[in-house]
């Protein structure tokens, strides 16, 4: 308790330190006065060989305090009342700062919420995705591959190094007896899956290893989203029965709230391979994820997956030649997809704000110079450097703070926008929003930015020599060059570093108008699209299948404003099948040496609904049936890697998958981007026929209409229905819908990169103005001096934007070097351009020395008007 | 400002020197200060001033005790005297001090020769 009755005490030590040196310099005073000296220059004696008073007197009261916390809750409200008494200061300032820690804030969640929180599984650093890595031959430029049952399960039985791995199929299931029929995106699993996930269900029971055999795998886990939606949560769901593809499923098991691995999972079944699927080894569907065991670490669970790989290829060379392991971290798989484009953002915001603390530090540094004779008065009373340092210190991390509790205001709405927009894309545990790190990352950027930004004014302002600042008066004159340098490095450095912006973001835009305009080889206008996966129990032969999917199209054709329907097994842009073929012409190799295209599968008319150009032969037709000899298209692209010099039609083609003889190539038609407006480089493709492929249970329809394509959605719908009632309809878009959604990760891009690089450059606009502003202010004598000379008022403006002129082109020439070697990053979000485009990089520097000359025009004009009797009277 | 880093010869050594001082007997500030300048012999560039901050550490730290007295010229004084606390902490570091001394002196000797 000593320090509390201390802290009472205090004013009553602090008045006896005071009254104990006054009485010394008294007696002190008294004696010299007695030995003979003038007593006025006795008291001047007296003080001389005492020193510093007020020092002693503060170093003596700062005994008994904790000196740092008093000094800084001191400043803080010193600073309160300096920012109070200049409020135009005080808003420009917080408001820059509010902005450029409101971006970050804003990313920074994305990136928390995306990558930083950890899965929700039990130890998720040990969980690992294994995949196929293919034969460079037929899949050049592909890392990672889809695993085949059979080569699944045998690294399962072979390996040591994993606890478990669990295969998980993607697919969906159409859901009947619940309403209105619908398609639900489930998940087959092996029955270890929730176990290697170290995930419990809250309700029932994972999967029994009985339930993974054949035949008795019709149990289902649902989600816990599922169970809320279609049970409202009742704790009666165990034991029902819930139809999907019109087989009938008991439920098992609820999933905890969240969880919906992997990728919106809504239910899970069993795996229950029969021997015959068990067995397939070169037909790959599968995701492995296998859990580490302890003390085992990554490269070695590599070796042994290389090992067993190379096992398997020699034993299996017609289906495993070629094929590899490849061992990686499941908690990368999220930051591989988003990762880049988000670093590039998050870059982007550091740079703006890092502009934002150029701005202030100028701020603070021409308002500072104006306070350097109090500052000089402080020292020679004898505050330290350090503590005047402390002082300008306090007052910009006073207004970062300020700052950073508005950014978090604005970052809630930018937050809640991103979040609308990427939200539905993430898994249901990612939750993007204000939460404690963010809070924390929030303040931490604040304080460091107040830091940073008060660093050179404060450094700068104790570097200079006190009896110049004391004897210069207001510091109005032309003599702190020295501050001016650093305003003018500040600025030029702002320029430079929106320029890399500016150009960040030019480079975005041009990449989305070129991907917008980009010929992707059919015509997106009015076409709608539907999909539709049937039953294969109600619909269990070709005939049926195929049958289905022909009475549909006809109902459609037959409706009022549709130009003509077909349907594809998947949209161009959206990628699908790739399969091995064999090539007339071409050496006979086993599968795994079989060049891999792009295979779709195609009801006639499909050219026309789309408008693909028929470049040779002829379109396939309804007499294309399954008693007609086999026919496929190929494209361009394939018709020149296969056979260059010759005439394609007439040759054949064997899909290896399918069964039954060689296709005969009927006609050449011209490329599609089959896997992206941005994948440039042509997709070899074969195209073969729905009615002469052995049975297909899910479609996309796509419909030619000579009406807006979405004004038919209910009418198409109900054509539908007319055929089969119980079916789902899913996915109606149209197919500019499907264009749109292929290039929406680069439209966000832009948007948000030409956002960043907009604050950018009105933050530097406003920093040049600043600069120009107060140069002008502090040349007010010179300029009136050059007048009375005879000056002409363009002369005055010629230099006074001359002087902005050459700081814009000194940060341009610096931001385009800077450009140089930082644009590459982004070389992966870039479209039909190079990251050093040219264009790119003139015409953004245009516009930033446009804006920079617009930004020093005012104060330019307002030194052509300094009128030289008052400015020669100024001082 | 110079005179801080001037004032202390080194860390502590103007505290030990007063509570040596105020070992023989009690004393005011100016007449430690004066005494301090006489014993030694004005060697020591020191600014009465900065006895002030000194012997609030040593109030704070409980060495010395403070008491108002009227003084010999008639003038009313602070007091200060040495505590039990302070006396012992004397002893502890004039030894310390005459360890380093020492050390220092050696040092000092085999260099000149």
């Amino acid at each position: 308790m000593n320090w509390l009755k201390r802290l009472f005490s205090r004013r009553r030590i602090y008045g006896e330190l005071s009254e104990e040196i006054r009485e010394h310099l008294e007696e002190k005073v008294e004696e010299l006065v007695a030995g003979g000296m003038p007593r006025k220059e006795a008291a001047a004696a007296a003080r001389r060989a005492f020193g510093n008073v007020t020092l002693a007197e503060e170093d003596g009261r700062e005994v008994w305090r904790w000196p740092r916390v008093e000094n800084m809750i001191e400043d803080a409200r010193y600073g309160l009342r300096v920012l109070r008494k200049s409020p135009g200061f005080t808003a420009v300032a917080v408001m820059t700062l509010a902005l450029g820690i409101g971006a970050n804030t804003a990313i920074f969640s994305v990136v928390n919420a995306v990558l930083f929180r950890p899965l929700p599984f039990r130890d998720p650093g040990r969980l690992m995705v294994v995949w196929h890595t293919p034969p460079q031959k037929s899949f050049p430029g592909v890392t990672k591959f889809v695993v085949s049952p059979a080569n699944y399960l045998d690294w399962r039985d072979q390996n040591h190094v994993f606890e478990q791995m669990s295969a998980v199929g993607f697919g969906n299931f159409n859901l009947t007896g619940m309403g209105q029929p619908e398609s639900v995106e489930g998940r087959a699993v092996s029955a270890d899956f929730f176990s290697v996930l170290g995930v419990q269900p809250v309700l029932g029971r994972e999967f029994l290893e009985e339930e993974d055999q054949p035949g008795h795998g019709n149990v289902v886990v649902i989600s816990h989203e599922f169970w809320q939606t279609h049970f409202g949560g009742s704790k009666d769901v165990l034991g029902s029965q819930i139809k999907l593809d019109d087989k009938s499923y008991e439920v098992v098991g609820v999933a905890p709230a969240k969880f919906d691995f992997p990728f919106q999972a809504k239910l899970w079944v069993p795996l229950a391979w029969t021997e015959k699927e068990r067995a397939v080894r070169g037909n790959h569907g599968y995701t492995v994820i296998a859990r580490l065991k302890p003390e085992i670490e990554m490269k070695k669970a590599q070796s042994e997956m290389d090992t067993i790989s190379a096992r398997l290829a020699q034993q299996y060379p017609a289906d495993d030649a070629g094929w590899g392991a490849v061992v990686l971290r499941l908690n990368l798989q999220m930051f591989q997809q988003v990762g880049p484009a988000l670093l590039v953002l998050f870059g982007a915001v550091g740079f703006v704000l890092l502009i934002a603390c150029a701005n202030v530090a100028n701020l603070t540094l021409a308002k500072a110079l104006g306070r350097r004779k109090e500052i000089a008065v402080r020292r020679a009373l004898g505050a330290s450097r350090g503590r005047v340092i402390s002082l300008v210190l306090t007052e910009t991390i006073l207004i970062s703070v300020i700052g950073g509790a508005l950014a978090l205001l604005l970052a809630h709405f930018v937050i809640e926008a991103i979040a609308d927009f990427i939200g539905p894309q993430l898994p249901l545990a990612v939750q993007i929003g204000l939460d404690g790190w963010v809070l924390g990352f929030t303040l931490t950027i604040s304080i460091l930015t107040g830091f940073i930004a008060g660093l050179a004014p404060s450094w700068h302002l104790t570097k200079t020599n006190l009896n110049e600042s004391l004897k210069q008066g207001l510091g109005k004159t032309d003599a702190d060059s020295s501050g001016g340098r650093a305003r003018s490095v500040f600025v030029a450095a702002e320029v430079a570093v929106s320029l890399v912006l500016l150009i960040g973001a030019g480079l975005m835009i041009r990449t989305l108008y070129l991907l917008k305009n980009a010929n992707s080889g059919m015509d997106a206008r009015n076409v709608l699209t539907v999909t539709l996966g049937i039953s294969s129990e109600k619909y269990a032969t070709v005939a049926q299948q195929n049958g289905f999917f022909h009475h549909v199209l006809e109902q459609i054709r037959a409706l009022p404003g549709v130009e003509f329907a077909s349907a594809v097994d998947s949209l161009p842009l959206q990628g699908g099948s790739t399969q091995p073929v064999a090539v007339e012409g071409q050496p006979v190799v086993p599968m795994a040496d079989q060049p891999e295209v792009a295979v779709r599968l195609i009801a006639p008319g499909y050219l026309r609904v789309m408008r693909i150009p028929l470049k040779q032969g002829r379109d396939i037709t309804e007499a294309d049936n399954a008693n007609a000899r086999p026919v496929v298209l190929v494209s361009e692209s394939f018709a020149r890697r296969f056979w260059p010099n010759e005439n394609p039609i007439g040759k054949h083609v064997k899909l290896t998958f399918l069964p039954g003889e060689a296709s005969d190539v009927v006609g050449v038609v011209g490329d599609v981007r089959l896997n992206g407006l941005s994948v440039s480089e042509p997709v070899q493709s074969v195209y073969h026929v729905m009615a002469q492929n052995p049975g297909t249970t899910f479609m996309r329809l796509a419909v030619r209409t000579g009406v807006p394509p979405s004004s038919l959605t209910s009418a198409v719908t109900e054509a539908i229905h007319r055929v089969d009632a119980d079916e789902p309809v899913v996915g109606v878009q149209t197919m500019e819908a499907v264009v749109d959604e292929s290039i929406a990760q680069n439209r966000l891009n832009m948007i948000l990169l030409s956002a960043f690089a907009g604050l950018a450059l009105l933050l530097a606009s406003i920093g040049i103005y600043g600069v120009q502003a107060y140069a002008v202010r502090q040349r007010t004598r010179e300029v009136g001096i050059r007048v009375a000379m005879g000056a002409q008022a363009a002369e005055v403006f010629r230099l006074i934007i001359g002087q902005g002129l050459r700081l814009a082109i000194i940060g341009i020439v610096i931001g385009l070097a800077a450009s140089f070697a930082l644009t590459r990053l982004m070389a992966s979000q870039l479209y039909g351009l190079s990251a050093t485009d040219p264009w790119t990089f003139i015409g953004v520097s245009i516009v930033l020395l446009t804006v920079a000359l617009a930004a020093c025009f005012i104060p330019a004009r307002r030194a052509t008007r300094i009128d030289p009797v008052v400015a020669l009277r100024y001082e | 400002m110079k005179n801080r880093e001037q004032r202390d010869l080194f860390p502590g050594a103007l505290e030990m020197m007063i509570l040596r001082t105020l070992k023989r007997h009690p004393l005011h500030g100016y007449a430690l200060a004066q005494h301090i300048k006489r014993t030694s012999n004005d060697l020591l560039q020191i600014e009465e001033g900065s006895l002030y901050p000194a012997l609030q550490r040593l109030l704070k730290e409980e060495l010395v005790k403070a008491e108002w007295g009227v003084s010999s010229t008639n003038r009313r004084v602070r007091i200060y005297k040495l505590t039990g606390k302070g006396a012992k902490h004397l002893e502890h570091e004039v030894s310390r001090f005459e360890t380093m001394l020492d050390g220092i002196t050696r040092v000092l000797a085999r260099g000149e020769s």
